[in-house]
């Protein structure tokens, strides 16, 4: 004992010491206090799991030294009586900008659009990363700077220390912790390099690249290779600080801001390409895709900014509303909560919110929508600390825990509920006076010489008293003002004469008295007498006079949990989405013309059965078991799905232009799962697409080749184990011949000449790559041991690729002898162009394209849109087609891919292809120009059951599809069109109904505006870079 | 294969006059003799067709159309052509139109569609009309043999003329002289377009009353001074629109969402113009019943677009001139601005077909008989009945489907068109060079 007592005045004296220690001069008398601290007599909420009735918290120096209900409290301690009322550990937020200096937002192409020259190079003064966006030697804590204002809005709602760091780039740099209150930053400061910073937005950056979303994924992957081998053998030849500082904060706490469901997936997938488990700030969407989301394992960070309603009254305007959005507006608010219940890890910020005042109403609204208060109080204080590795310091108030802690008089989450102290490394704030006298009740006024005044003072809790004066029946609201016991009060007595009587008063315990002056000038006297409790009123609850046997139940919330039983998620998440995805059928389709585009050729009367989403048999009368769906396909042709070579739908960015090469990026980073128009090409027929990069530089990204499975993930529609393709461009695109402003342009090339060059040289660095790689990886063990792998490019290993037949090229091309340049260049460096795409001057070197083994992937009848389309004919395709050239037909536009039948049936009438050929070229031949006729293409035993029932011959102008299946799943049944569009109707019109009602009681409204997404040509220069932006 | 072939000799017969290779063809002479396009099936324009049919045209006008099987016609000194097998069709019209007034869109040199400042009804499209355009005669391939020469531009942009697609200038292919003036409406609803994530936001547009009210003050004045006689000072703007009163001239109103449709014609109803036409009408299914009443024509955009709401259903683009038809609304079909893409408006009439107007003869009318109505140029042509011009083509097979859309005759005025153009040029030279291995 006597010990214990000893080490803990050893411990006690230490403490004293560090603290008098300043570094600061004092101008006057030095004021260090005791800082020892009792608050008895209180709930504390230890943690979430841990309440404590009737409890005592002691705290010394600004750490907790004891919390328990057998706590002693020392001599010399502070002591507060906190009978009926609470203590909860403060509320950290780990996604804040709290002391950062303001992002200035790069906006403009520099494109010359702007007139602003592109810029190529980094402005950063200093030996840092070559690109401005990679900033890992940010740190939070040297730029940090303490805002009483910003500091206060949070310290309001319970917040008692904040993650902070600059929100500005897409390598970020550090995050500090900071507590709110305020004192020098020396100590608000508990962790600096506490965190490491991502994202997917550029922030301030003016340099040109990246400007796409997957030219920003390109980027992060290659600058954390070149960070790994800069700190193996790259310090040695040069100095980098960014490099240098990804090393140093590889093992921080990592946090990602994703900013939707999508960027999630995206972010966990660089994450674990890296080794690296990323916290992810999330925009509050993830309700939508909540089995990926918690697939990738990620803790999340979640904001509540949820939607406004819209202005739906007029129904015209309000078709400008989409399903997503009504749908997001009513289940926004109910993603925590399903988050929760799919045990994902995650912390709520106030990042996000229009107004932070918004946060606490917010909050209960996720309560109503399923969030528990255990969980919202988790997600408040004890994740977010454990997220960032603070665990040790905040988010409970366990003994030796900083002494952040809030004091409120009742349930933190009840809708009356006061916060009245919010203590910072033991320091007091004070946000509401807990220590407002209580005045409600019913008083006898006298005023003058009128005694027969009643006063009734009620209202939810003492710090909001509402006064109303009883003058016989006549109720008259005074205007009052407490300030401490001295009272002021101005009333008027007569309706008749509004004159005011001005009266100034003290209270004694349950007596007011005091004088004042009647409107005539006359001094008065005036008395007030307690005389019992406020009269029942719709307000008063919980908080008053409180017992030590306070439950800390979900008394007195306001908040019941709403049925939302009507709420549910679609995938995707747009109009005509499903509810369920699709599944899987074994059908079989009877009597239909089968256009089998094998040797067969066109079958009549013919029948095909799908098992397992594979074609099963193709022949006449074929026998179905009991589980097959029969269709009958009389007087309908059934053919394969279309393959549409060229497309540009489904994806969030087009072009990463910002160089001549970006060979590193990777279009399936972007796909867009949501996007209508996968679901308009169903209806048109189309089953398989490759999303290509733009034809805005020589060398452009890698392709993703989908099937339009409505509904799944962007990895789910990727067609597993195709070959790897890649954009290539040429022509006016290229050189940017289009582009306004033309004096500022100064990308490499600005001509064809040019053009050559950027291949010759980006192929012969590849084979050097190659060969370096080569040398390495034929070196024995020991060897191995003592070099260093070389660096690892991630654009050098596409065009490795290339070379090395693995990855494979589409061009976009228009004029020959630019053609003919590509073709000579592949040649000369032993490789092959497998597609020119578009094409439209293939017709005149077709011979060429056929001896090198080239494919035409063309339009119908386009031209003369510019200067490079002049010589393009509609008999394009039928003349390479008879050169032996392998000629599909394709759409690069979302609106013409609708109708591709049609666009292939015009090689009928240019140029007499017959029929069949005409068919092929927008199936099998795309097929075969994807490497994937051993699967798609044709209807062949074995190959995938991707299939279209049409009404009427395929090629004519009157035919639909009345059936679009990918695998033996149906994607788009015409029969059901009507029911889905009903469904989508009402569902629309119950939202609706709800948002008028919403309106009605008060909720602010937004117009209607509708956001169209952009559609994409492979002309379109911009990419969507600003994903980190709150919608 | 037969198809084939027989389609390569065609065009080698035609190709076999061509003496220099990268003009136009020279226009066609008037004509001389009386033609008679026998045993074809005939389809007239107004919904009727004739399976065996005989067209009889002389000087520039059609003679006769009868029924091959049951009247018999005195044929001496007439030039028969059989056209056994194949469809005679009168010579579709294209509404809304920039061909002949731009060349190659990304080359600004030669664009000549719109003119700067906002009120421009005394611009003419007419005058920079080019008959030399390479367009032209791809056009005419595919049965386009009359399109409507459209200003764009401003809010008034200016006055458009009816050209024929055959003739040496803009004075012989003029077939109506400044047929009417064109407004775009301002928008109800407003497109911005955002830097920080490259979408279209669409809300509504806070300025578009005030821009209504300088409008009608505008048409208002024009109105006063149509009625002066002698007026001084001259006022050009004020002088061109007189014919929007009288009825001489169309206004075609460009619109598309209900509301401004439904702003738009009364507008023009207030000021007592009488022939007021919607141009555009991508939401004129809203206002079915409306227009009706009000007897207002429309001229649809290309159908072959998207929707333009995410929800919107899928075919609703495909379905609108069959919503319009049905509904009695008098509806032409156009390729808008899109010039190359002009050859492909009878398969627009076609996709119409396939989405709601069951009868292709129906269909066909959305792009003859009806725009001929809209454009008041009914009397001279847009079917082939007796009277009317002799502008009309010959396909080999259905000319609503592109598999079928064969152009093997076509007359302007009864003067033969030399179907030859840039691209069958070019797709004979890359033939001969295969050819020639």
């Amino acid at each position: 004992m006597q010990k214990h007592l000893l080490t803990g005045l050893f411990a006690l004296s230490i403490t004293y010491t560090a603290r008098a220690q300043t570094t600061f001069p004092q101008n006057g008398v030095h004021d260090e206090r005791p800082g020892l601290y009792a608050f008895t007599n209180a709930t504390i909420i230890v943690d979430p799991q841990t309440t404590l009735n009737n409890a005592t918290l002691l705290i010394r120096d600004g750490k907790v030294e004891a919390v328990g209900t057998a706590v002693s409290v020392p001599a010399g301690a502070v002591v507060t009586d906190l009978t009926g009322k609470r203590i909860y550990p403060a509320l950290i937020d780990i996604d804040s900008d709290y002391g950062m200096p303001e992002v200035a937002r790069a906006t403009g192409g520099g494109f010359g659009g702007g007139g602003r020259p592109p810029q190529y190079e980094s402005n950063k003064k200093g030996p840092y990363y070559w690109n401005q966006a990679i900033q890992p030697e940010n740190d939070a804590s040297l730029i940090f700077k303490a805002n009483t204002l910003k500091a206060d809005e949070l310290r309001k709602l319970g917040f008692g220390a904040v993650l902070t760091h600059p929100h500005d780039g897409i390598a970020r740099g550090t995050g500090a912790l900071v507590t709110l209150a305020d004192d020098r930053e020396n100590m608000l400061m508990l962790k600096s390099n506490a965190t490491a910073h991502y994202s997917f937005s550029k922030g301030s950056s003016t340099q040109q690249y990246p400007n796409s979303m997957m030219g920003v994924v390109a980027l992060l992957r290659q600058a954390l290779y070149d960070a790994d081998w800069y700190k193996r053998a790259g310090n040695k030849e040069q100095s980098n600080l960014s490099l240098d500082a990804f090393s140093r904060i590889q093992p921080l706490p990592a946090i990602f801001e994703a900013s939707d469901k999508m960027g999630i997936l995206r972010a966990d997938k660089i994450g674990d390409e890296f080794g690296v488990q990323y916290v992810i700030r999330t925009s509050g969407d993830e309700y939508q895709r909540v089995d990926e989301v918690k697939a990738t394992k990620a803790a999340l960070i979640v904001p509540l900014n949820f939607p406004q309603p819209y202005d739906v009254e007029d129904p015209w305007d309000a078709d400008n509303v989409s399903l997503a959005e009504l749908k997001h507006w009513e289940m926004a608010p109910l993603n925590t909560g399903r988050l929760a219940n799919a045990n994902v890890t995650f912390a709520i910020t106030t990042a996000g919110l229009r107004n932070k005042a918004d946060f606490w109403a917010n909050l209960r609204k996720a309560i109503e929508g399923g969030l528990s208060e255990q969980k919202a109080l988790e997600a408040l204080t004890s994740v977010p600390a454990r997220l960032i590795r603070a665990d040790d310091q905040l988010g409970t108030l366990q003994k030796g825990r900083l002494a952040n802690f809030i004091i409120t008089s009742g349930n933190l989450f009840s809708a009356d509920n006061v916060i009245y102290e919010n203590w910072m490394r033991g320091k007091q704030h004070i946000v509401t006076n807990k220590n407002v006298a209580d005045l409600r009740g019913t008083w006898n006024l006298t005023i003058g010489q009128q005694s027969n005044l009643k006063l009734n003072i009620t209202g939810k809790s003492p710090e909001k008293p509402e006064y109303q004066i009883l003058i016989d029946t006549v109720k008259v609201t005074p205007k009052v003002a407490v300030s401490g016991d001295v009272i002021s009060m101005q009333v008027q007595l007569n309706r008749r004469n509004p004159a005011t009587t001005r009266l100034t008063g003290y209270r004694m315990g349950t007596t007011i008295k005091g004088d004042g002056e009647s409107p005539d000038g006359k001094v008065i006297t005036w008395s007030a007498v307690r005389t019992g409790d406020a009269p029942q009123s719709t307000s008063a609850t919980s908080t008053t006079g409180g017992s030590s046997t306070a439950t800390v139940a979900t008394s007195g919330t306001a908040t019941q949990p709403t049925s939302n039983t009507a709420a549910t998620v679609i995938y995707p998440f747009v109009g005509m989405g499903n509810a369920q995805l699709p599944k899987s059928e074994n059908v079989l389709i009877r009597n239909a013309t089968v256009w089998t585009n094998e040797k067969d050729g066109i079958l009549t009367n013919a029948d095909v059965l799908v098992v397992g989403g594979k074609i099963s048999k193709v022949g006449k009368s074929l026998t179905a078991g009991s589980d097959v769906k029969v269709i009958d396909g009389t007087g309908k042709h059934l053919t394969n799905g279309i393959i549409d070579e060229h497309s540009h739908i489904a994806l969030l960015s087009i072009n990463e232009g910002g160089q001549s090469s970006s060979a590193e990026v990777r279009m399936s980073d972007v796909i867009n799962p949501e996007d209508i128009n996968i679901y308009r090409q169903l209806a048109g027929g189309v089953t398989t697409s490759q999303l290509l990069h733009g034809s805005a530089n020589s060398i452009g990204g890698q392709s993703a080749i989908v099937k339009l499975k409505w509904g799944e993930s962007p990895d789910g529609m990727l067609i597993k184990g195709a070959d790897g393709f890649i954009k290539f461009a040429l022509g006016e695109n290229v050189k940017q011949a289009n582009y306004p402003n033309p004096n500022v342009l100064t990308r490499f090339p600005q001509s064809r000449m040019g053009v050559e060059q950027v291949y010759m040289d980006h192929f012969t660095r590849a084979k050097e790559y190659l060969r370096m790689w080569q040398n390495y990886n034929t070196l024995n063990v020991k060897a191995k041991g003592l070099a260093q792998a070389p660096r690892r490019d991630i654009e050098l290993d596409a065009l490795g690729e290339i070379l090395e037949g693995k990855r494979f090229i589409t061009c976009h091309s228009y004029v020959q002898s630019e053609i003919n340049m590509l073709i000579k260049v592949a040649d000369s460096l032993g490789f092959k162009v497998n597609t020119f795409t578009h094409i439209l001057e293939g017709y005149k070197l077709a011979d060429k394209m056929a001896k090198h083994g080239a494919g035409g992937s063309s339009f119908a009848d386009w031209w003369a849109y510019k200067m490079e389309v002049h010589d393009a004919i509609p008999y394009n395709a039928a003349l390479m087609h008879r050169q032996g050239v392998t000629v599909s037909i394709n759409s690069d536009d979302a609106e013409m891919a609708r109708r591709l039948n049609q666009e292939a049936a015009k090689t009928v009438e240019y140029g007499g292809v017959s029929e069949e050929d005409a068919w092929k070229m927008v199936t099998l031949n795309p097929a075969k120009l994807l490497h994937l006729d051993n699967r798609l293409g044709s209807i062949k035993v074995g190959k995938d059951a991707d299939l279209v029932l049409w009404n009427a011959h395929p090629l004519a102008i009157y035919a639909r599809p009345e059936i679009t299946m990918i695998e033996g799943t149906t994607y788009f049944s015409l029969k059901d069109e009507d029911a889905k569009r009903d469904a989508m109707h009402a569902e629309k019109a119950r939202i609706v109904q709800k948002m008028i009602s919403a309106k009605a009681s008060g909720s602010p409204t937004v117009r209607p505006t509708f956001r169209r997404a952009r559609m994409w040509h492979c002309e379109d220069i911009e990419g969507v870079i600003a994903e980190g932006e709150e919608k | 294969m037969g198809k084939e072939m027989k389609k390569i000799f065609i065009l080698a017969a035609l190709l076999v006059s061509l003496a220099s290779f990268a003009q136009n063809p020279a226009p066609g002479g008037a004509q001389t003799k009386t033609i008679a396009l026998m045993g074809g099936t005939v389809h007239i324009g107004n919904g009727q067709v004739i399976p065996n049919g005989v067209v009889l045209f002389s000087n520039g006008i059609i003679t006769n159309v009868v029924d091959g099987t049951t009247v018999r016609l005195d044929l001496t000194n007439v030039e028969t052509i059989s056209v056994a097998g194949k469809h005679v069709y009168p010579g579709i019209i294209s509404p809304a139109s920039t061909v002949g007034l731009q060349e190659v869109g990304a080359v600004r040199a030669t664009v000549d569609k719109q003119e700067t400042g906002i009120l421009n009804p005394n611009v003419r499209a007419l005058i920079a009309y080019n008959t030399d355009s390479e367009i032209i005669p791809t056009i005419r391939n595919n049965g386009v043999l009359f399109s409507q020469a459209m200003p764009q531009g401003g809010t008034v942009s200016g006055s458009s003329s009816v050209m024929m697609s055959d003739g040496w200038n803009w004075e012989d292919a003029v077939l109506k002289k400044d047929d009417g003036i064109w407004l775009n409406w301002p928008n109800y609803l407003a497109r911005e377009f955002s830097l920080e994530d490259f979408s279209t936001v669409v809300r509504k547009n806070e300025r578009r009353t005030q821009a209504i009210e300088a409008l009608r003050t505008t048409f208002t004045e024009a109105k006063a001074y149509a009625a002066l006689t002698n007026p001084m000072p001259m006022n050009l703007k004020l002088e061109s629109m007189k014919g929007l009163f009288t009825g001489k001239q169309n206004l075609y109103v460009r619109a598309d969402y209900g509301k401004d449709i439904i702003e738009a014609v009364t507008f023009a109803k207030s000021l007592a113009i009488p022939n007021v036409v919607i141009v555009g009408g991508e939401e004129a299914n809203r206002v079915v019943g409306f227009l009706k009443e009000n007897n207002v024509p429309v001229i649809l955009s290309a159908l072959h677009r998207l929707p333009n709401r995410e929800d919107e259903d899928v075919d609703l683009p495909y379905r609108m001139p069959g919503i319009l038809h049905k509904a009695g609304i008098l509806v032409a079909l156009s390729y808008a601005d899109e010039w190359w893409r002009t050859r492909n408006l009878p398969f627009l009439a076609g996709t119409a077909a396939g989405f709601g107007i069951t009868d292709k003869e129906e269909a066909l009318k959305l792009v003859t008989s009806n725009t001929a109505k809209i454009l008041g140029i009914d009397k001279l042509v847009g079917t082939l009945e007796k009277g009317k011009h002799a502008t009309l083509f010959v396909s080999a097979g259905d000319a609503l489907d592109m598999r079928t859309n064969v152009v093997e005759h076509a007359f302007v005025q009864g003067r033969k068109v030399n179907l030859d153009d840039r691209h069958k040029r070019l797709y004979k030279q890359y033939k001969d060079k295969y050819e020639q291995k």
